[in-house]
């Protein structure tokens, strides 16, 4: 349907940079997630992209056309919002047919159009009701719909999962993967939560004040993060940050050696995830008193303190210990990710 | 909510309910005592020699052989022609709203949602002007309204009352606009609206509450008004509220005191069934909780 390409886009509030500089070009029908924390920027670009902002510089072509002095309605792209905004005077079925009214789209091909949208996401029971009538979750739906119910070209959807509660997002989640694959429409998809991004996204943009970090597939996130900042945003926990030394193929910090690394001798922080270490009886990389012991239930979640830092590995379900029992815990230095510690760019290896 | 929460000792509850009642009675009174004296003559109820006749209606009984009389109303609606006040009045009302209203909604919205600092100060210039009382104004406007031969109707009138009456309409609806997250607006406008049609299909719908209270506001203000229209008004297009003064105003015979009074009770019963009539819209919340999840 659209490709969208943005090129070399930012936005500054006087002296304020929310956007900067940001070059990436959106295939189409791709599901392109923008992952940040608050702040970073991923709203702006997304309102930019539907021109409820002007962007300071730089140019957002949809199917090659410049679209920076279009309206929103003549960019014919359809919007989740946060907060939903429906329409509260309207009900369900005049809500999700309000772009088709001030369209102007044949009134004879309303019914029909408001009841497919309405029938995907599971709403033919409340075409009656006034949004104040709605659960959460169904207001969430109705905004879907109203994105759905003309064919735009692009889908944008800013945080639609975070006012739901925890068991609801993830039923909406797989819902709004399922539509989006249906639909094989271009959408860009904002949220701060990087388990939505590595579930529904063909590509992830991990973005920090303004400035792009990586853009990749989930996969490439997670398994190669471009920085320390990646890193510790990508994956649940985070990714084990340390800081240390390596001196010809050593790590070294407090109560941890690591052999057998590739890359030059001076100051680095050395990163690896909690499910590719494991608790050993003894003479691991990584000897330290237990700080905390958490039960997950699949796994047992076990937290070492090093040089302030906490570190957490994933044991088996059923270790069990106490805190302040001494754990050794064996690091493969073929999980081990280095990072410079002045930049916190990634170390090639 | 659990009545437990809301629930007071007996003591407080008797203290309470005395309290309203007092006060009910305080609020009320003074608007009773003048229907129940509107439909005497004067003599009883502006009684010198014993004050109860008000109440009881000796004199009026005596003069009419009953205690009640229609005189006041007669003198005031037929011989004083007091209906051609009413139309003047929901004239100038009917127009002060209109004009009120249309200005106050588009302005409020523009301000509301403009994103320059200077809407900040030109809110304050409203407030300024919104404090000046409406005499001051009246006062510069006489020389030019006789020069131009302007003063004494009705379109002048409605004019100054709408100026006067401008900076509180934008004020109020700039506030309730505010309230009406700015999403509703961005989200008719990705869904197909102008800025205009956004305002009109999205918005003034979900306004309508702040609307209706702003407006009979206006109403008031314009229904109420004495400064403007005593000495902005001609004898012949005088509204109620100088009309009455008017009748006040020339004591010379029996009748004129109760003209005034009859045509007081006359102007402030539609002000009941007014309120009584749009009370749900002026509590009404309409937006709660139908925009937030």
């Amino acid at each position: 349907m659209a490709e969208i390409q943005l090129r070399n886009l930012s936005k500054r509030w006087g002296s304020f940079v929310g956007v900067n500089n940001f070059d990436l070009a959106i295939e189409d029908k791709e599901f392109l997630v923008l992952l940040g924390p608050s702040g970073c920027g991923k709203t702006t670009t997304m309102r930019m992209i539907a021109g409820l902002e002007d962007a300071t510089e730089g140019d957002i072509l949809i199917d090659g056309a410049r679209v920076n002095d279009l309206e929103p309605k003549n960019r014919d792209v359809a919007m989740v919002f946060q907060s939903y905004a429906l329409y509260p005077n309207m009900n369900v079925y005049e809500n999700i047919r309000f772009p088709l009214r001030v369209r102007g789209i044949d009134p004879a091909l309303h019914k029909e159009r408001v009841m497919q949208a309405a029938e995907r996401v599971e709403l033919l029971d409340f075409l009656d009701r006034k949004p104040a009538a709605l659960s959460g979750g169904q207001r969430q739906r109705v905004a879907l719909a109203r994105a759905i119910v003309r064919k735009p070209k692009v889908f944008l959807m800013d945080e639609p999962l975070s006012n739901l509660d925890a068991k609801l997002r993830v039923s909406t989640r797989a819902q709004i993967k399922n539509l989006s694959h249906d639909l094989a429409a271009t959408t860009v998809y904002v949220t701060h939560d990087q388990i939505e991004a590595m579930t529904l996204a063909d590509r992830v943009v991990v973005m920090k004040s303004g400035i792009v970090q990586q853009v990749g597939s989930p996969t490439e996130i997670y398994d190669t993060p471009a920085n320390t900042f990646v890193a510790s945003f990508i994956g649940s926990p985070a990714m084990n940050l340390i800081d240390g030394e390596l001196v010809d193929g050593k790590f070294s910090a407090p109560n941890v050696a690591i052999t057998g690394l590739t890359g030059g001798n001076g100051k680095v922080t050395l990163g690896f995830r909690a499910e590719d270490a494991t608790v050993v009886e003894q003479k691991g990389e990584m000897n330290a008193p237990i700080y905390t012991l958490e039960l997950l239930g699949d796994a047992t979640m076990v937290s070492v303190r090093i040089g302030g830092q906490l570190v957490a590995v994933k044991a088996d379900k059923t270790f069990r210990s106490d805190i302040g029992d001494p754990v050794s815990i064996h690091i493969p230095a073929e999980h081990c990710h280095l990072f410079d510690t002045e930049t916190g760019l990634r170390v090639q290896s | 909510m659990s009545a437990k929460a809301f629930k007071q000792p007996p003591a407080l509850r008797t203290f309470s309910s005395a309290f309203v009642i007092v006060w009910l009675v305080i609020a009320a009174f003074p608007f009773l005592w003048t229907l129940w004296g509107s439909f005497k003559i004067e003599l009883d109820f502006f009684s010198k020699a014993d004050w109860q006749n008000a109440l009881t209606g000796a004199r009026t009984f005596l003069e009419h052989g009953s205690p009640f009389t229609g005189d006041g109303y007669q003198g005031a609606w037929v011989q004083e022609e007091f209906w051609q006040a009413v139309i003047n009045t929901a004239i100038v009302c009917f127009f002060t709203v209109a004009i009120s209203l249309t200005f106050g909604t588009l302005g409020g919205y523009a301000l509301s949602r403009s994103t320059y600092r200077y809407t900040f100060w030109l809110l304050i210039i409203a407030l300024i002007f919104r404090a000046m009382p409406p005499i001051t104004l009246v006062a510069g406007y006489l020389l030019p309204f006789f020069e131009w031969n302007l003063w004494g109707i009705l379109p002048t009138t409605i004019i100054v009352l709408v100026a006067i009456n401008q900076p509180f309409t934008l004020w109020m609806l700039h506030s309730f606009f505010q309230k009406i997250p700015k999403e509703l607006d961005e989200s008719a406008k990705v869904d197909g609206c102008t800025q205009f049609q956004a305002f009109r299909h999205v918005i003034i719908p979900v306004m309508w509450p702040g609307v209706i209270t702003t407006g009979l506001f206006s109403f008031l203000l314009a229904y109420n008004d004495f400064a403007v229209t005593s000495m902005l008004l001609s004898k012949e297009n005088q509204t109620m509220v100088p009309k009455i003064a008017s009748f006040l105003g020339t004591t010379q015979t029996e009748g004129n005191v109760m003209f005034a009074v009859a045509a007081v009770v006359s102007a402030t019963a539609p002000l009941f069934i007014l309120v009584m009539f749009f009370q749900r819209q002026i509590v009404s919340g309409l937006t709660q909780g139908a925009v937030k999840g």
